[in-house]
């Protein structure tokens, strides 16, 4: 009810009540939205600094310790920097495209961060067909980074891109199959229905299957490793991001964290059972289980090598999906009750 | 889509120093690979012919500087040859033991070198990283540096081994027999890298022998051929040396078979250790006029970590007339053109990774 | 073994049917009268060794090419025509290591003069004579020097 909350604040504060609602709807998003911002936004930052000290000693090495106290104020030291540097933009390059997707992506990920509950009663809309919305957005995303690679004016881009987008078209339908049994089993595609029905069994428990597919097809949603291709270092630089400027790679490294803030937030509210435990208030619960999966597809990326093309999309047909069809058959087997 | 060419540049994380490589594509396969060269040509063999004999090791370890004391050691050994010095006794171990020391550093930086290129797991760079330190300290405390050692001296070293070398050797060699098994199980029991290096960039016996490959990627096609074993040199013999050779031919029979020679090596060094005789290992110092050469032109041969390292000098005076190095890598870069012909773009890492050449050893 | 540059491929056949199969070095010296040019071969099943060398004379070497027999020659044919000057007959031996030189002269004949030599060392023997009477005469008046104290 944040929303709400939000509208009724404005109006109380400013005095004035229904005479254009409109426009008190507007302010109120434009205040929801700068809430959301803030909160991916610290989110980021603690996921990076996690990263590069998790990474580090895993290594046998320090991370940063030298900025701030334990390393606390590298990523805003990164910031500013690569703020402050000149945008370069290629000759060859589309400069409205160029200029215009990444943040478009970044706003596409952020929107569907402000569509998922935090609580009870901590929400921004409560949506009956919330997870079909999620992902109908992530569907977007596919085209919007092939143009982004085209527009770059760069074969080496436009390559990598493509290569992108085969990725995540393919690991795309396994995520959709998985939703769809969740939703027979919450009986509903509502997430805070969702995280109701899993008051007395979290999902993982009753479909341990489809919690793996979802989290393989999840890693490769995010592109991170072992599913990255766009950041094969020694075979095509740095992917379709290897024209872009210093602001518009400080954008591209908040669209990969705030990726992986979705991505935990939807395994969380899926499968583990959302904001439910004992004793600590919900977002606190939300809070670790969030920091959990965070943690553990860090420690993934430094423990596992980088698979060749075909393979990975070999694993997605070959693999995922009849296995996500056998899953969905077992969600209809327990809703229906017979088990 | 026709066929494309891409370049590799010269300038390239993967590339183990300065190869330019041009790529004829045909969609996602390799049509044909030119490997450009040249770019670290120094003219080591004519600017030996200016200087003296023992003005020139300094050169010779920056051939190849990732095991410059092997290099080091084997102009040395042509000079003694030439000049028709014998090698103390004691001298034969310890320089026995620091090849075998150099070659497991070698092939550590090897290991997180090729696992880097092939799956980007940086996490086995920095750990072969780490287990090569503690093998050049060390070397550091044998010979005083850590890179570049001009150590040896004619007809020994420049200074003995410290008396509380053997209880640092054995500790540290338990400790990378113990990693060094690690990493083997590690890297066989994961199908990511599995599936990476068999059955890519298989080379028969025949042609092996005929592109005239040397060291761990002849030994990788099937072929019984060390020059330890076959020619061998200081006591080898005495330690009963077996070759390590693997019959596939593709890139994880090569990796295989450095794996093996690392192992091999660390029980080399024990067994050196062990027998030991005591003595003097110190070396004629160094002078401008040294004695005079007794044959007119020497050829001497040593297994070095990447193949097999040939000098062939020709003798005037107090210094070469021509000085003919034979390196490793460069006769292993040339199978570049053959090997990776109808794989894929993605192949081309590891079959490079796995030859393993150093830029500085193909220019000279 | 010594040949005559003439017999060079029905000599590498007759080895090459013998199982002398690997080439382990094709190279060059420059006496300033000839060139002698040197074929290593080997023989893997016994181990044994042999060297084919023969003269050439200085204007207009070539040889003929055995890429056929051996494949490892390519690379070693293209660095010696390169370096020595010496023409390959049976193919293109482009340049392998000095691709964008513009020079001439081959650099490794004893011709090419590559830089004029400091005045002060043009003959180390001369510069050990003029330092021989010096006050260190540990050594017989040879001059020594020491690089890196030996401990004993």
């Amino acid at each position: 009810m944040i929303f709400q909350n939000i509208i009724t604040g404005i109006e109380t504060t400013l005095g004035f009540t229904t005479v254009n609602p409109i426009i008190n709807y507007a302010i109120a998003a434009l205040v929801f939205g700068a809430l959301i911002m803030v909160l991916i936004t610290i989110f980021d930052y603690i996921f990076g600094w996690i990263e590069r000290k998790l990474v580090a000693r895993i290594h046998l090495r320090h991370g940063p310790t030298k900025t701030g106290k334990y390393g606390l104020l590298q990523n805003a030291a990164d910031f500013i920097k690569l703020f402050a540097k000149e945008n370069i933009i290629p000759a060859r390059a589309n400069r409205l495209l160029f200029l215009f997707s990444l943040p478009i992506v970044a706003a596409i990920f952020a929107f569907i961060v402000e569509i998922l509950p935090y609580g009870a009663g901590i929400y921004g809309v409560d949506l009956t067909l919330g997870v079909l919305v999620a992902f109908v957005l992530i569907s977007f995303i596919p085209i919007l980074i092939f143009i982004a690679g085209w527009a770059s004016g760069n074969k080496f881009s436009s390559i990598s891109a493509q290569r992108s987008v085969l990725l995540l078209i393919s690991y795309e339908i396994p995520l959709f199959l998985v939703i769809a049994s969740v939703g027979i089993l919450a009986n509903s595609f509502d997430f805070l229905q969702i995280v109701s029905a899993q008051s007395s069994w979290w999902f993982i428990v009753l479909m341990p299957l489809g919690f793996v597919l979802f989290f393989i097809a999840l890693i490769a949603e995010l592109e991170r490793p072992p599913f990255d291709l766009r950041e094969a270092d020694s075979e095509l630089i740095a992917g379709w991001l290897t024209d872009v400027g210093a602001p518009l790679y400080a954008i591209s490294l908040f669209i990969d964290y705030t990726r992986v803030f979705l991505g935990s937030l939807l395994v969380t509210i899926l499968f583990l059972g959302g904001w439910n435990g004992p004793i600590l208030p919900p977002y606190v619960w939300l809070g670790i289980k969030v920091l959990l999966v965070a943690i553990f597809v860090v420690v993934l990326r430094a423990t596992t090598p980088r698979m060749r093309l075909d393979r990975i999309l070999r694993l997605g047909w070959v693999w995922l999906v009849p296995l996500a069809i056998v899953n969905l058959l077992w969600a209809f087997v327990l809703a229906t009750g017979i088990i | 889509m026709g066929e494309t060419k891409i370049n590799i540049g010269p300038v390239h994380p993967s590339t183990h120093g300065v190869l330019r490589l041009v790529v004829t594509l045909d969609g996602d396969t390799i049509r044909k690979v030119e490997p450009h060269i040249g770019f670290l040509h120094r003219g080591v063999e004519k600017l030996v012919e200016t200087r003296m004999y023992m003005q020139s090791p300094s050169y010779m370890e920056k051939i190849d500087y990732v095991a410059p004391l092997s290099y080091d050691e084997l102009y040395v050994a042509t000079i003694e040859a030439a000049l028709g010095i014998a090698v103390k006794e004691r001298a034969q171990y310890v320089r026995l033991i620091q090849l075998e020391l150099q070659r497991i550093a070698s092939h550590l930086l090897w290991l997180g070198t090729a696992i880097n290129d092939i799956g980007q797991l940086f996490s086995v760079f920095m750990w072969c990283f780490k287990d090569r330190d503690i093998v050049l300290s060390l070397l550091e405390e044998a010979t005083g540096g850590r890179m570049f050692y001009v150590n040896q001296r004619l007809g020994g070293l420049n200074r003995d081994m410290a008396p509380g070398f053997d209880k640092h050797a054995y500790k540290a060699l338990d400790y990378l027999e113990k990693r060094i098994g690690e990493y083997q199980e590690y890297l066989e029991s994961n199908p990511i890298f599995m599936e990476r290096m068999k059955k890519i960039g298989v080379m028969s016996k025949e042609e092996a022998i005929s592109l005239g490959v040397t060291g761990p990627t002849l030994r990788g096609s099937g072929v019984e051929f060390d020059v330890r074993e076959n020619y061998p040199y200081y006591v080898y013999e005495k330690l009963n040396f077996n070759t390590q050779f693997e019959n596939s031919g593709d890139c994880f029979a090569r990796y295989r078979v450095r794996i093996n020679e690392m192992k091999e090596s660390i029980r080399l060094v024990r067994e050196a250790l062990h027998i030991i005789p005591e003595g003097d290992a110190i070396g004629m110092p160094i002078r401008l006029i040294g004695p005079q050469p007794k044959e007119k032109e020497v050829m001497v041969r040593r297994e070095l970590p990447r193949g097999e390292g040939m000098m062939y000098m020709v003798t005037e005076g107090q210094r070469p007339y021509r000085l003919s190095i034979r390196a490793p890598s460069f006769i292993n870069t040339a199978i570049l053109q053959h090997l990776p012909k109808g794989h894929r773009l993605q192949d081309l890492f590891p079959i490079l990774a796995s030859v393993d050449t150093v830029m500085a050893d193909v220019d000279r | 073994m010594k040949i005559n540059s003439e017999k060079l491929r029905e000599t590498l056949e007759k080895m090459h049917r013998e199982g002398y199969k690997y080439l382990v070095k094709l190279t060059a010296v420059d006496y300033t009268d000839r060139i002698e040019v040197l074929y290593f071969i080997r023989n893997l099943d016994n181990s044994k060794e042999e060297t084919v060398r023969f003269d050439l004379s200085t204007k207009n070497p070539h040889i003929p090419t055995v890429l056929d027999l051996y494949l490892a020659a390519d690379w070693y044919e293209r660095e010696l025509s390169e370096m020595f000057g010496i023409k390959i007959d049976g193919r293109n031996a482009k340049r392998l290591l000095l691709e964008k030189w513009d020079g001439k002269d081959p650099p490794m004949r004893k011709s090419f003069i590559w830089s004029k030599p400091y005045e002060g060392m043009k003959d180390a023997v001369k510069w050990a004579e003029k330092y021989k009477d010096d006050k260190d005469k540990k050594d017989g008046g040879q001059n020594v020097i020491r690089i890196g104290k030996p401990l004993k």
